[in-house]
């Protein structure tokens, strides 16, 4: 058997034991397959041990403790009550923190560790951990074995506690080559949580306090911002942080914390930071022109954002505060990527009657209701009034929809003016002509509001249904409007509908019409941990020609 | 609004074949968490919508007393198998009632539907998929083509995601930085070498059909079934070991034919699944047959 064709998996053996022979790596795979119809991702375990003899430790065998020891190779192996367990897994992260225990400061270690660490190719199963030693030969890279620790279970999520009477025994040392942590990643790129190294330059920065929940002091820390050409984040220094306003610099081992949906990068004791030399770096002015932020792109908890928008609707609200009259201006507000609202807690620096209005708005925050985000802004001189709009001019925004594939509605953010497609995939049982409550407009259940008790309701059409599109789904719920219009039906007509077949046979009847369909939705779309919603006000099934399309096909995929 | 505790999985478009070929499931550990069945092309589906011919639904009186529906979908490219039961909506169950009835009467049904897949694994170790559908209705052509269709898309860009993986080193971490699915890593660990071949057969002929040029896309399907031969099948003399010994004959591609894709075949050809089941254990044992990797058959070599 030729050598290529395991040549993966005597690189891998390889990287492991650097001395062992090609050849001789293949031959043994060789042999595991012909001899014993054992596939080489199955004989890789046996191979690699075969080749590391003698260089690493003897997995130990009978061992000294007299507890019940449960030895398992998987971490899916393990049920949340077992204690004394021994496993060997990969520590792919590793921090450590001060955490009060007991009213005594102490450092903790935690992170995530893969079993199945031999394997180079195998799957493998991520779990957090814990680690209350801390043990010091801990590292991240390393592969170790661990004895003694005990699963912890909670919420449904499995992960593992280290204890301090926990034995590691280091199998290979962590080759510090944290790949994900060493390589720097846009500042676009950056995930909601987890360790990571950026370059970006140093846009704002000031001292700020934490005061202690509990009034036992404050802490000093630094806030900021830095920028790169892909993007903006906050940072949050727990550690005396001095670099100036326009200074490029490397930050390696990072913590991401998202505050809402905003990340924030924050700089702790593990975290390395230091000046950075490139000088096609973009520069401090550019940086900040390029920070302006679109409607699209608006996160619940951000700050210090600035932007380019159109109001189309504002109106002022008077309402009374301790007794003192208070006003603010709240309107909609638009540009190409989208709608959303702004609040601005000022006079306005333009009448009423000159909208639309092209502003910019600097250092404004954001905050969002209903999942749409809303502009807030505290005083006037954060709005300058343009002459004209940077996009076209003739653009209408007030009816404007944004088409936004599926995948990205359910990204987030909550979007109002939008549009996306996707195959229908469930028309849910409770579509059609439902109650809502007099006094909230919430759906009656069984006649009665969660709030406001029994009442007689107000007759509403609605469908609700779920759409999915390329692994990702959003749940629809279609207005009464839509509804007649995609049923093409009147009121009078649905009524009779249900009244002919059920509230059941309707609800098969609209099935039959929509299911497996690929349908066109507009409206607006509420995006939070639960998953997407969209609102919608537009509804229609995608009519194509399947002879058309399979030409189409056939075309593109070069089969004609 | 009430809301689900846990998300919703989304739905994937598979076609017969790919389906059910699957043999490699995924489940978390936690009690309520989904279970997923990993496809050879690395599709991860805990939810499918699939569409075709009902060939076959009939009531069955389980065990324990209830009633449960068993039927199979016949797609272009292979057959789902369907179960619905008394845990299916009342719905869905008087849907499966009237279908039964239309069904006997002789009326051909094309259906699509909207099911929740299904793995289990016999105590010999043989690994079978099916679905649990939630929703379904009764379509036409052109909607059943433009699903197809849309089916066809899907397949092809796993197919293609499929083949740019070959080109990337078998880690998690290779992976992730080439845009591909942790899952089609799990599947190329599972299913080893994967011929795309009969995938792409099943994509034209699916083509063929969703164009109309249903004479071009009546050639014999390439693997997971025979081709259908008129006279023979009805012929009530052919016994299970003729039509297993030629069904092997027909669809070993070098590595042997499952024991799934056998049973299918002849449980669609009318045969009674324990009694293939058997003698496909009776011939295993004679000597006739070998069994080069489990669950895989071949005719033995004669030496």
């Amino acid at each position: 058997m030729s050598e290529e064709k395991y040549a993966d998996y005597v690189e891998a053996v390889q990287k492991e034991c650097p001395d062992a022979d090609a050849k001789e790596i293949a031959e043994a795979f060789a042999k595991y397959e012909q001899e014993f119809y054992i596939p080489p991702q199955d004989a890789m375990r046996s191979v690699l041990r075969r080749f590391q003899s003698g260089t690493s430790p003897a997995p130990a065998t009978g061992g000294t403790s007299t507890r019940e020891t449960k030895k398992v190779a998987g971490l899916s192996e393990l049920t949340g009550n077992d204690r004394d367990v021994e496993i060997e897994v990969a520590i792919v992260t590793h921090n450590i923190r001060d955490q009060m225990i007991r009213g005594e400061e102490k450092q903790i270690a935690f992170g995530m560790l893969e079993d199945n660490p031999w394997e180079e190719n195998g799957q493998r199963t991520r779990w957090d951990y814990k680690d209350w030693g801390p043990h010091a030969n801990l590292t991240s890279g390393s592969i170790v074995r661990i004895e003694g620790a005990s699963v912890n279970e909670y919420n449904g999520k499995m992960s593992l506690n280290i204890n301090q009477s926990t034995r590691i025994v280091v199998l290979k040392e962590g080759v510090a080559t944290q790949v994900a942590s060493n390589d720097p990643i846009d500042i676009e790129a950056i995930p909601k949580e987890g360790y990571i190294c950026v370059v970006g330059r140093v846009l704002a920065s000031r001292p700020d306090q934490i005061h202690r929940k509990d009034g036992s002091g404050s802490i000093d820390v630094v806030r900021g911002r830095i920028a790169d050409d892909t993007g903006t984040i906050g940072f949050l220094s727990w550690e005396p942080f001095e670099h100036e306003v326009g200074a490029l610099l490397k930050i390696d081992g990072a913590q991401v914390r998202s505050f809402r949906d905003t990340p924030e990068l924050n700089f702790g004791r593990t975290t390395r930071i230091e000046v950075f030399h490139d000088t096609n770096f973009a520069d401090l002015e550019t940086l900040a022109q390029s920070t302006k932020t679109s409607i699209s792109g608006l996160r619940d908890g951000s700050r210090d954002v600035d932007a380019v928008v159109q109001i189309t609707e504002i109106a002022k609200r008077t309402f009374e505060r301790d007794g003192e009259e208070k006003f603010l201006w709240s309107g909609q507000i638009a540009d190409p990527t989208g709608r959303c609202r702004i609040s601005i807690w000022d006079a306005l620096p333009f009448a009423e009657s000159d909208l639309p209005v092209t502003l910019e708005v600097r250092g404004a925050r954001v905050r969002a209701w209903q999942g749409i985000p809303d502009i807030t802004v505290d005083k006037a001189e954060q709005l300058t009034v343009l002459e004209s709009p940077p996009w076209d001019e003739s653009m209408d925004l007030t009816n404007h929809s944004v088409e936004v594939p599926l995948t990205e509605v359910v990204a987030g953010p909550s979007r109002v003016g939008m549009k996306t497609g996707g195959m229908l995939v469930s028309v849910r049982e409770d579509s059609g002509f439902i109650l809502r409550c007099t006094e909230c407009r919430r759906v009656l259940r069984d006649g009665a509001c969660f709030d406001h008790g029994a009442n007689e309701g107000i007759e509403d059409i609605r469908l609700r249904m779920v759409m999915d599109n390329d692994g990702v789904t959003a749940a629809v719920l279609v207005n009464k409007d839509a509804t007649l219009r995609a049923l093409e039906l009147s009121g009078d007509d649905m009524k009779a509908k249900v009244e002919e077949l059920g509230d059941l046979g309707f609800v098969q009847l609209v099935r039959e019409r929509m299911l497996g369909r690929q349908v066109a939705v507009s409206g607006r779309s509420i995006v939070d941990e639960q998953g997407a919603m969209i609102l919608a006000d537009g509804f229609e099934i995608e009519q194509h020609d399947a002879q058309m399309r399979a030409s189409e096909l056939r075309a593109q995929w070069g089969w004609a | 609004m009430e809301r689900a505790r846990i998300a919703r999985q989304p739905a994937h478009l598979l076609l017969a074949s790919e389906f059910g070929s699957a043999t490699l499931n995924e489940k978390g550990s936690g009690e309520y968490d989904p279970s997923f069945v990993i496809t050879k092309l690395g599709a991860k589906v805990n939810r499918i919508v699939a569409a075709g011919l009902l060939e076959r639904l009939e009531l069955r009186e389980t065990s324990n007393g209830s009633s449960l529906y068993q039927g199979q979908l016949r797609d272009p490219t292979g057959l789902h198998y369907f179960s619905i039961g008394e845990y299916n909506s009342e719905m869905m169950q008087e849907l499966a009632h009237q279908w039964t009835e239309r069904l006997n009467d002789g009326e051909p049904l094309l259906v699509m539907m909207t099911s929740k897949t299904r793995w289990y694994q016999t105590d010999e170790g043989a690994v079978y998929t099916s679905l649990r559908p939630e929703e379904a209705c009764v379509v036409n052509r052109e909607v059943y083509a433009n699903w197809l269709l849309d089916a066809c898309q899907a397949t092809m860009s796993r197919m293609n995601q499929f083949t740019s993986s070959l080109e990337v080193e078998p880690t998690l971490d290779a992976y992730a930085r080439a845009d591909l699915p942790t899952s089609l890593l799990a599947a190329r660990n599972h299913y080893g070498e994967v011929d795309l071949e009969p995938f792409k057969l099943n994509l034209m002929q699916a083509l063929d059909i969703a164009e109309g040029r249903i004479e071009a896309a009546t050639t014999a399907p390439p693997v997971m079934s025979l081709p259908d031969e008129p006279e023979a099948s009805s012929e009530a003399g052919q016994d299970v070991q003729a039509f297993l010994l030629q069904a092997i004959g027909h669809l070993d591609q070098g590595e042997g034919v499952t024991f799934d894709t056998l049973l299918k075949n002849a449980v669609a050809r009318g045969f009674v699944r324990e009694v293939a089941e058997a003698k496909l254990e009776e011939m295993l044992d004679g000597g006739t047959l070998e069994e080069p990797r489990f669950g895989w058959f071949r005719l033995a070599a004669n030496e």
